[in-house]
């Protein structure tokens, strides 16, 4: 029994050996961490901190993937004790509480010294509007913009008969062609399922309604008539017969049921295209991509619109080292940085005119999806929906749309309530 | 400090007592005490963002009580835990004895039921979720039924109460069987010289010899099933229509705090929640006089 | 009368079996479906009706899943955790819970009351507080990391003063008698003695730090420092609901235990059955 406390010891020794091996090795470079949520996207960023490191070999970045849900758990709690990595991707969702609470590092001058109104000449409003706080300084480099697209299967719409949509489909079509590949194959047409960005935001927009009015970006439009009535038509595509309803997506993803070839149609966000490609080898030629079909007859507008969203690279105010950091933020919006972002697949660069670079990936597979409907989609984009207090109150306002569609309340009472949650925190 | 003097013998075996509880104390402490006051603190707070509060009274409190969904997820937990303890530990209580009597192939029963134990829970929640899903589920196959498991505010409570006893019941087993292992055999012959039953055997020397384990094995399902919130969290996402009929009270506390951002309600839920953790525990503490047994 | 005897004999011979091949049927079940989905393709696992056994073996699910995963990272790290959190909660708890059993010492009641509140108190409220102690000390990302919550077991102390109460006090008097101080009678007398017990924690605290999800998940950014739990939750943010990759990963996540388990099924149950009948 004498070896006991001898083990106990050596353990003990060893959790600290263990534990000081996880502290940085003394090498004299600047050692820069770089945290994102996406582990599709890792080797994309690796690729862009080993073009930055190749040209300063006294710095090195290590990226780091936490899951989303707990990447945000995690973010807030090293804010707090300020212990912050030192770069991480930012969501619009997030950014203003960060932003407004003194947490970010203000970047409006980073590119100073290089070029005069450099986010304005490369970047669009809607990236810049992504990546700035309520003051209307940005607070981070923009990484990316997607946008939501229709993604169909060929195989299906062959079957039934049907036309590809094309840029003049409207949502008539969209039912129509629902409706007759349903009769023709007994496979789902169109999935509309409970989502905000990739749902029901993207009718709202379409329709001349609003979630936030985009004047003041400060009061909420849920009992606004155009806003009610796409939302209204969205819930209830769910009653078609060709159309599953909310209990069959809350186990499973319209993604799985596509790619299953259950369903004929869904929107998807741009961002999951090329893991859809790799990850579904034996579906790669089958299905294809076009934009959102528009609205017939909008209350307002042209019909169109897609929501489009991006993040962006941000780094902590009180950084240790944020002279470093800079340095790097501004070759990772560089024309260079985001070609390099673009090429290895990650995301569709957020700097002007290299949209396309992101299409270099899709020549590995067989069958090149027609991502010119993705690009030319930009012209009618809508900026992600956010603003300072939505925070507050989405998640409450996300339980009323799960009680619309469980049939608990009416969509006139649901979104009264969610109109009324926003409110209150309208100033 | 007026007691009576302590002897030698007795001073030495306190400061032995000291030392000896002293890393557990100090570690329970910073790790968990300390920031369970701090819960307390910030469930009179309004949460400002980033860890700054601002004393706002009882006004969470008032909010809570005041809420509808508040009580529905008391209530869920509650049944959850109906649901799971008394069940829970019946079976195990029954696998333990099955297994500890004399049967062929014991071995290979024994492995089959401690099974869940070696496997991870977020793999046992997967796998789970995929049998009982409505719509290509083996479960409604088998059954010919059209049942939505875990989407339905019916059922959703009682499917996610039959993976917590189906991943429990074994661990809890292996402690009964232990327990029941430890009582001497001359007991058990010295009674059927008496002539007592099986039933009666039971009665009057089993459960009362296993009494001190049973106690430890409620204790620890009870708790456990009051803070249920990995499996839901694993087994229902954000947009299941049935969620506000499933979360516990943990759940809740998760999307209230966590989603949300609203700590300080947050932590008036989680405050609650301790509150009738720390009641039921001390009904069972007083309770056990009644049927536990310690040192025959 | 003695056939009367032997049909009661007969029929409880029936009914346990009945019961325990019941039951085992239950508790396989989910594994040989797990199995049997993780080499389906995704369309065939959809399929209505279901089928039993998969159409092909499908290898590319399971070489997705290792695609995702540094398996063998996983695996490592999860056995340190876990090895680590078992010997402290062993160590410190044996300490406490002999001493809470039987010394006598001020304030003895109120510091188990701690330890009780520490039990009812829901782990999900530690997670940000530990977290930032972690990331103060500068040791995120690191095995010390994993270890970190579990440093301290009040279950333990619990458990093993239940075990402690249940000794007869004579036992430690007469080695205190003889000589030995509290710290020799424990580890010398009291502590072997509660062998059984120390087992069922160490299977306890190892079934515990092997299913911890969140805090791997928050402490560890880096997926080469992950455990198997939440390197799996990574794998179902990645995959969503294609349950054959899902159910190859758990599989994959399950191997090594399941197998350590088959080989050292006897020694595990028998270490917690302890010697057996006295």
């Amino acid at each position: 029994m004498k070896k006991i406390p001898r083990m106990i010891a050596a353990a003990m020794a060893l959790v600290l050996l263990l534990s000081l091996a996880g502290c940085g090795s003394a090498d004299g470079k600047t050692h820069l961490t770089f945290q994102i949520w996406d582990v599709a996207q890792r080797d994309g960023m690796d690729a862009m901190c080993k073009a930055y490191t190749a040209q300063h070999p006294d710095v090195e970045i290590e990226v780091q993937v936490t899951s989303w849900s707990e990447y945000w758990t995690k973010l807030e709690a090293a804010a707090e004790s300020n212990t912050m990595p030192d770069i991480f991707w930012m969501h619009t969702d997030q950014i203003l509480y960060y932003a407004d609470f003194g947490m970010l590092a203000d970047l409006t001058d980073l590119y100073d010294g290089v070029e005069a109104n450099y986010y304005q000449n490369h970047y669009s409003d809607i990236s810049i509007g992504n990546a700035s706080g309520t003051d209307g300084k940005v607070y981070g480099v923009p990484k990316d913009k997607d946008n939501i697209v229709l993604v169909y299967n060929k195989e299906m719409f062959d079957a039934a008969g049907v036309a590809y949509p094309d840029e003049n489909w409207t949502w008539d079509d969209l039912m129509d062609a629902s409706q007759k590949i349903y009769d023709a194959t007994g496979k789902y047409g169109y999935m509309a399922y409970n989502d905000e960005q990739i749902g029901y935001w993207n009718f709202v927009y379409q329709n001349g309604g609003y979630i936030l009015d985009p004047e003041t970006n400060l009061h909420a439009g849920y009992t606004q008539p155009a806003t009610a009535e796409a939302i209204e038509y969205y819930v209830n595509i769910q009653k078609n017969e060709w159309c599953p309803d909310q209990t069959y997506f809350a186990e499973t993803s319209p993604g799985t049921a596509f790619f299953s070839e259950i369903c004929s149609m869904f929107f998807e966000g741009s961002w999951n295209l090329l893991n859809e490609m790799k990850s579904y080898p034996g579906m790669v030629g089958k299905w294809d991509v076009a934009m959102l079909p528009k609205c017939p007859n909008p209350a307002s507008g042209d019909g169109r619109g897609t929501i489009s969203n991006g993040l962006c690279y941000s780094t902590a105010a009180r950084g240790k080292n944020l002279e470093a950091v800079k340095d790097v933020l501004r070759f990772f919006g560089s024309e260079e940085g985001q070609r390099i972002q673009g090429e290895s697949g990650a995301a569709i660069p957020a700097y002007q005119g290299l949209e396309d670079t992101w299409s270099t990936k899709f020549h590995d597979y067989s069958y090149m999806l027609d991502l010119d409907q993705i690009y030319s989609q930009f012209d009618h984009a809508v900026q992600y929906i956010n603003n300072a207090s939505r925070r507050k109150w989405k998640s409450n306002a996300a339980d009323e749309m799960v009680k619309i569609y469980s049939g608990d309340q009416s969509i006139e009472t649901g979104l009264a309530k969610m109109q009324a949650l926003a409110d209150a925190y309208d100033k | 400090m007026n007691k009576p003097k302590l002897s030698v013998a007795e001073r030495r075996e306190e400061n032995w007592g000291w030392i000896m509880v002293a890393p557990t104390i100090i570690g329970l402490c910073i790790l968990n005490l300390w920031p369970f006051v701090q819960t307390i603190y910030a469930s009179f707070c309004e949460h400002l963002g980033f860890g700054h509060y601002q004393f706002i009274g009882i006004q969470n409190y008032i909010d809570m009580f005041g809420n509808r969904e508040f009580w529905k997820a008391t209530w869920n937990t509650v049944w959850f835990c109906i649901l799971t303890v008394p069940v829970g530990i019946i079976l195990a209580l029954f696998i333990a004895i099955m297994l500890n009597a004399k049967v062929k192939f014991k071995g290979g029963f024994r492995t089959i039921f401690f099974l869940p134990l070696v496997c991870a829970p977020a793999a046992v929640a997967m796998v789970w979720r995929w049998i009982f899903n409505g719509e290509y589920g083996i479960l409604n196959q088998l059954l010919g039924a059209n049942i939505q498991w875990i989407t339905n505010s019916k059922t959703a409570v009682l499917a996610i109460a039959i993976v917590s006893v189906w991943s429990s019941v074994g661990y809890d087993a292996v402690l009964l069987l232990a327990g029941l292992q430890n009582i001497p055999k001359t007991l058990y012959e010295a009674n059927s010289i008496d002539g007592a039953g099986k039933v009666r055997q039971f009665f009057t020397i089993t459960l009362p010899m296993v009494s001190p384990t049973l106690f430890s094995v409620l204790i620890m399902r009870l708790m456990a099933s009051l803070k249920v919130y990995d499996l839901i969290y694993m087994m229902a996402d954000e947009t299941n229509p049935a969620l506000t009929d499933m979360q516990s009270l943990m759940y809740l506390f998760y999307r209230s705090s966590f989603v949300a951002g609203d700590r300080g309600y947050g932590s008036a839920i989680v405050v609650w929640t301790v509150f009738v953790i720390l009641l039921v525990t001390l009904i069972q503490f007083w309770g056990q006089k009644k049927w536990v047994t310690y040192d025959i | 009368m003695k056939d009367s005897l032997h049909r009661s004999y007969m029929m409880t011979k029936f009914v346990t079996y009945f019961f325990l091949i019941l039951g085992s049927i239950i508790m396989i079940f989910p594994f040989l479906w797990m199995i049997f989905t993780s080499f389906k393709t995704v369309p065939e696992s959809m399929q209505i009706p279901a089928t039993i056994l998969p159409a092909q073996i499908m290898w590319d699910n399971f070489r997705d899943a290792m695609d995702s995963l540094p398996f063998d990272r996983l695996y490592l790290n999860t056995a340190l955790m876990v090895f680590f959190r078992v010997i402290c909660a062993i160590f410190f708890s044996s300490m406490a819970g002999y001493a809470f059993a039987k010394l006598k010492f001020r304030f003895k009641n109120l510091l188990f009351g701690i330890v009780l509140v520490q039990m009812s108190l829901p782990s999900q409220i530690f997670i940000i507080p530990q977290y930032q102690m972690v990331a103060k000390m500068g040791m995120a990302n690191t095995i010390f990391a994993l270890v970190f919550p579990g440093l301290v077991s009040a279950f333990g102390v619990f458990f093993l003063r239940q075990t402690y109460l249940s000794i007869p006090d004579e036992v430690g008097e007469a080695a205190y008698l003889d000589g030995c101080n509290q710290w020799v009678t424990f580890y010398k007398i009291m502590f072997p003695l509660t062998g059984t017990s120390v087992a069922a924690l160490t299977i306890f605290t190892a079934v515990f730090a092997y299913g911890d999800l969140m805090w791997p998940l928050v402490v560890n950014s880096d997926l080469k420092m992950m455990t198997l739990s939440s390197g799996l939750s990574t794998l179902k943010g990645q995959f969503t609901t294609n349950f054959p990759v899902l159910m190859s990963g758990s599989l994959l996540a399950m191997l090594p235990m399941v197998v350590l388990y088959l080989i050292f099924q006897r020694q595990f149950v028998e270490g917690i059955a302890g010697t057996g009948g006295k």
